[in-house]
């Protein structure tokens, strides 16, 4: 069993120095490891970066982490990386980590992902060139983690974006803005390559808890969202009996139960 | 406020709404604004009580013949409750 804590959109400014660290207090007791979603914070500052970095920095636990479009908004994204990286978190874009928890093994793919839409009303790469570039961020990145989940070799795989891959997640936001909270493409990507849960933010107003359409449990971590300073998810609880119990039927998972 | 018909306050949202997202004290892009009895209503959660204020302070700035009720609520971060298992 590993436990998975959880929290989206930080929005870290100059106003949140010292207001952070202490919501993670007994996170330690609580989980093995630490996945933020994205919006560390609120401009995209490198300024920003430092401040929540330095929030972060000494955490006893493994935190991963994937930069939002208010990361971006500045053009300071790589700086702000570099300052998580230096603080000990690790930043994953297209890429994968995996670790190791009694034995057995987690890995983690992420991407910030992008918008266009859910099947049924998605935007498709077509006539102007910024209508191209839009959906072509969305489908670069999505092909990204597809290929950074797949490469996972580990016992449970999670995908970490901070865009929806769902639109279950979104109820509660206005549909008019669906197409720019997130993407079908994330979650084909997911379902394709398989994995045991998929962890996004972005959606402030939405809601925790959705499912693609390949059966993967999505989970909406905006902290908005939540009501708490983070989330705990469990992994790895079923026994190799209960999955082969449940697998006909059941159509995306590719990973093997670690505990005996 | 008299003399806005609502076509204008419609944009007027609009341009409240693109200067919390892009004014250097905000950035804050998902808050409700809506316009109703000649009165801007602020809804949603920011996620410092400074910035709730700085909010009330841009919009004011964007529109300052509208009276600004200031509905926003600072984001709640109790501790986690028990953990849940997803698979
Ligand atoms: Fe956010
Ligand atoms: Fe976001």
């Amino acid at each position: 069993m590993i436990r998975i804590a959880a929290v989206g959109d930080l929005h870290a400014g100059p106003d949140s120095v010292g207001t952070i660290r202490p919501r993670f207090e007994g996170v330690t007791d609580r989980a093995d490891l630490l996945l933020l979603a994205g919006d560390l914070t609120r401009r995209g500052t490198a300024e920003e970066g430092r401040i929540v970095a330095a929030e972060l920095q000494g955490l006893d636990l493994p935190v991963i982490a994937v930069l939002g479009n208010h990361d971006h908004h500045s053009g300071e994204e790589a700086t702000i990386r570099r300052s998580l990286e230096d603080a000990g978190v690790q930043v994953l874009e297209r890429e994968g980590v995996v670790l190791e928890f009694d034995g057995a093994t987690l890995g983690i793919a992420g991407t910030k992902g992008f918008g266009g839409g859910f099947a049924g009303a998605s935007a498709s790469a077509f006539g102007e060139r910024e209508m191209k570039a839009f959906i072509g961020h969305t489908e670069e990145l999505a092909a990204g983690l597809e290929a950074a989940l797949a490469g996972l070799r580990a016992d449970i795989r999670i995908a970490l974006t901070h865009y929806a891959p769902v639109d279950a997640t979104l109820a509660g936001e206005r549909l008019e803005i669906f197409p720019f909270l997130g993407s079908y493409l994330l979650a084909e990507a997911i379902d394709r390559a398989g994995a045991d849960l998929a962890i996004h933010g972005h959606a402030h107003r939405g809601t925790e808890k959705g499912v693609t359409a390949g059966g993967v449990t999505v989970r909406n971590v905006a902290e908005t969202v939540i009501g708490h300073a983070y989330k705990v998810y469990r992994v790895g609880d079923r026994s190799a009996d209960d999955v082969v119990g449940e697998a006909t039927g059941r159509s995306s998972t590719s990973t093997t139960p670690s505990r005996p | 406020m008299s003399g806005v018909s609502g076509q204008q306050s419609e944009y007027l949202v609009a341009h409240i709404q693109d200067a919390l997202a892009t004014d250097a004290r905000t950035g804050e892009l998902e808050l409700d604004v809506r316009i109703a009895g000649g009165r801007v209503f602020l809804a949603g959660a920011v996620a410092t009580t400074e910035r709730r204020d700085a909010v009330e302070r841009v919009v004011r700035e964007v529109c300052p013949d509208y009276e600004v009720v200031n509905q926003l609520s600072v984001t709640e971060r109790q501790q986690p409750g028990p953990s849940e298992p997803v698979s």
